[in-house]
């Protein structure tokens, strides 16, 4: 299912007012470097284990194995040491977080550089993934370090309050995500993990705003986390669910089912013109 | 002649009583056009006893009130929030009030039945020209009838206070306030002070349940009256005039096929309740103003406003020194437009064809070709007006830009209605000039000559099998059909005093038979 979505989002994608989405792209990954300094400051918060979240960086020891990785598929746009070129974003101090989440959504390495960067099948398995983060964040500190979510102790119910406030007016509020502006879009939530769901709050992907902590609390973010997991698999009382889009395929079933099902019967028992 | 059945003794009982049996015998030998397309007026018509029936059983559960309470009932994502009443008592009908949830997915997919079986009924009400004299009261009772059904859905459908819902109202808030004038004062009256306040989701629900149902109820029976008295529209046929009815008797035939059908209508609605989610409005949360659901849009039959809404370019038009909100014009004039021109269209059409005279026969579409034209293009205009609103769910759903999907809807909402005028107007009239155009196809059987000559002759054996059966009925059971045996009814369509039972099939001409009373006619029958 996720496979062929992403296919078809690959085969349909077509380059139409894709520029603004570039400079999103590359201008949200611009805030985020600039606003580094402030988030080395405010790596206290991150790096020190909360109940509700524990930031852990990656293993030292994948460095060098992250080296080759990292020269082989990143260093073409990104540069040898991580620092950008002009085709890639300097990614030197975002984190480990950052790398993490955008190599393990297989967002990169990126397929088209012209339109909102795609969730496919990573490339790499989760060692050579934390290789190549631990590689950059060898490369410069600072940014928040890959957060592993405490669930069992998050509140679901203070999690829908957060997620409708800071997440539904782009994903929508079951998740399903939606277009937004000049082809960029809120991209589905069903697809990602728990620690893919805190990085991108924390690290503000693209054109996502970042979530610091100065506005969201560790605590706060692990019930939104726990929340879009309930999302995955959510009561789903009352039969089949469509799509969760809204009313739009209602009115479509009401019309097409409902409606042409009574009058297929009207046109069985009823009589027909001579 | 009178046989000693269960219906015989039953209205003899209240005959002896009550004195039915003038009324009833007209009531029951009540003649009904057969034709399918007929049956749509019906389907609303069951639809909206459904939506009686399980409203009626909402209402024991559900609390219209705004005031806030902590949920603690059985739904874990919401347990501990600040909720309306009426969010928690629709929480609690969905999980915890037996049968409550099916209850509550039966009446919206009514709901949404109701209202689309109302748009089919009207067109065929227009394509068929079944408006014109002397029908344009009951015309105009139906445009109110369809006003109506959409603001009792739009309330309907606000009452549970959920967050898609809430924006919904936050819209209509707005879409008030745009009027001119008196626009902010409109406002505060309704929703009594500011948006949110507390008192929308009270308001909301007595009009809901109380008031428009009751306004509903009110002409729908006259709307049947209206039709009962005026006789039904028929489409022309053998033994078919503008005075005459032909089709099957109410009783018994029109009863159970009726009867049969309101059953079917309610099996529909609720498989669709029982199998298919809809509204799942514990997925939404409850509404509070500083929250915002992406991909918000309204029930089908508020669509095309707002398609409108989102099509509109940002305009500021300017009169007389004030701003006209550009709100206005798509959610206000849009629809105060829409429905004059719809409840008026009887005159204009007088209008422009001077035709000033009685018509009891329907016209195909295609005998019209001017008229299919015009109500296809317009249809096809609100049709893309609907589509429009779901452009985000089109440009996600597409993976194409939603700007491009906008802006090709600007385009469409031109180009798609002057298509369709141009098509229809065509095949229209191509279709006229096809001398058994709409005639059903007879088998024909080839056969060879001994001289190697191929002929083919009609079949007979596969003529209307529905007339067979109804041929096979009782003949004092029998109205006027058109079956060519049956001559004496043939004959009988031409005079008043037909001699048979079923007389009330005689259309009378309100203006030139009134004097003759079909009951003299029935009675001289049973003498």
């Amino acid at each position: 299912m996720k496979f062929s979505i992403n296919a078809a989002r690959d085969r349909l994608s077509k380059p139409f007012f894709s520029s603004i989405a570039l400079v999103g792209i590359v201008g949200g990954i611009g805030v985020a470097t600039f606003s580094s300094p402030s988030a080395a400051a405010a790596q206290s918060s991150y790096s020190t284990s909360s109940s509700s979240i524990t930031y852990t960086a990656p293993p030292t020891n994948l460095v060098s194995e992250g080296k080759s990785i990292f020269e082989e598929n990143c260093a073409s746009c990104h540069g040898g040491l991580a620092q950008g070129s002009s085709r890639g974003p300097n990614l030197q101090g975002l984190g480990a977080a950052t790398i993490d989440f955008w190599v393990s959504t297989g967002r990169m390495p990126l397929a088209d550089p012209t339109i909102q960067a795609i969730q496919k099948p990573s490339r790499f398995n989760r060692q050579q993934t934390l290789a190549i983060d631990s590689y950059v964040v060898s490369k410069a500190p600072g940014g928040p370090a890959i957060p592993d979510v405490n669930l069992p102790s998050a509140s679901l119910s203070r999690g829908e309050s957060l997620f409708a406030t800071n997440c539904a007016a782009c994903h929508t509020i079951t998740g399903a995500g939606d277009a937004l502006a000049n082809n960029v879009y809120a991209p589905s939530l069903m697809p990602v993990d728990a620690t893919q769901v805190a990085e991108a709050v924390r690290t503000g992907p693209a054109n996502m705003p970042r979530f610091g902590p100065g506005t969201l609390t560790n605590a706060q973010v692990a019930d939104i986390v726990k929340y879009v997991m309930y999302l995955h698999h959510p009561n789903n009382a009352g039969g089949i669910a469509l799509g969760h889009v809204g009313p739009v395929t209602e009115g479509f079933i009401g019309i097409l089912v409902g409606l042409g099902a009574v009058m297929l019967f009207g046109f069985w028992i009823g009589g027909r013109s001579h | 002649m009178s046989k000693d059945t269960v219906t015989n003794k039953t209205t003899d009982w209240l005959d002896e009583r009550l004195g039915v049996a003038k009324g009833s015998k007209k009531l029951l030998n009540k003649i009904f056009p057969d034709h399918w397309s007929f049956m749509l007026g019906e389907i609303a018509l069951y639809s909206f006893i459904v939506l009686l029936f399980t409203g009626v059983f909402l209402t024991l559960f559900f609390v219209p009130s705004s005031k806030e309470v902590i949920y603690h009932g059985s739904y874990a994502p919401m347990r501990g929030q600040k909720v309306s009443e009426a969010y928690a008592s629709t929480l609690n009908i969905s999980f915890n009030v037996r049968a409550g949830l099916v209850m509550r997915q039966i009446h919206h997919w009514a709901a949404n039945v109701f209202i689309a079986a109302i748009v089919a009924h009207m067109c065929r009400i227009f394509f068929t020209g079944a408006f014109r004299k002397p029908r344009e009261m009951n015309w105009i009772v139906g445009v109110v009838l369809l006003i109506l059904a959409i603001v009792n859905g739009f309330l309907g459908y606000s009452l549970p206070d959920d967050l898609i819902s809430g924006t919904g109202i936050r819209i209509a808030f707005s879409i008030v306030l745009s009027v001119p004038v008196v626009g902010s004062y409109l406002a505060f009256l309704l929703f009594g002070g500011n948006f949110p306040g507390t008192a929308i989701i009270p308001r909301f629900y007595i009009i809901h349940v109380l008031i428009v149902p009751g306004i509903i109820i009110g002409l729908l029976g006259a709307h049947l009256a209206m039709m009962v008295r005026q006789k039904h529209t028929q489409f022309p046929g053998k033994g078919r005039t503008n005075k005459n009815v032909v089709g099957i008797p109410a009783w018994p035939a029109y009863a159970f096929q009726a009867g049969g059908f309101f059953f079917l209508t309610s099996a529909v609605l609720a498989a669709l309740g029982g199998l298919v989610q809809i509204n799942p409005i514990w997925l939404y949360g409850p509404y509070i103003p500083y929250k915002v659901s992406y991909a918000v849009q309204p029930d089908w039959y508020m669509g095309w406003l707002d398609g409108a809404l989102r099509l509109m370019p940002s305009w500021e038009v300017v009169f007389a020194g004030h701003m006209i909100p550009t709100v206005f014009f798509p959610a206000v004039a849009l629809p105060g437009v829409t429905f004059t021109v719809l409840a008026l269209w009887p005159f204009i059409e007088r209008r422009i064809t001077k035709d000033n005279s009685i018509h009891n026969l329907l016209e195909r579409p295609r005998d019209n070709p001017k008229r299919t034209a015009f109500g296809a293009s317009v249809l096809s205009f609100y049709v893309v007006l609907f589509f429009a609103s779901s452009t985000d769910v089109l440009a996600n759903t597409f993976n194409t830009s939603l700007n491009f999907v906008l802006w090709t809807f600007r385009v469409l909402i031109f180009v798609v209605p002057a298509i369709v005028w141009f098509f229809t107007l065509s095949f229209a009239k191509e279709t006229a000039l096809v001398s058994d155009a709409g005639k059903r196809k007879r088998f024909q059987i080839i056969s060879r000559t001994e001289s190697g000559e191929y002929i083919s002759t009609e079949a007979d054996a596969y003529s209307e099998r529905h007339e067979d059966q109804i041929r096979e009925l009782p003949e004092a059971l029998l109205g006027h059909h058109d079956h060519q045996g049956s001559k004496d009814l043939v004959g009988a369509q031409s005079s008043t005093h037909s001699g048979v039972r079923g007389v009330d099939a005689i259309f009378r001409d309100p203006h030139r038979s009134r004097g003759k009373d079909p009951k003299e006619a029935s009675d001289a029958a049973n003498a």
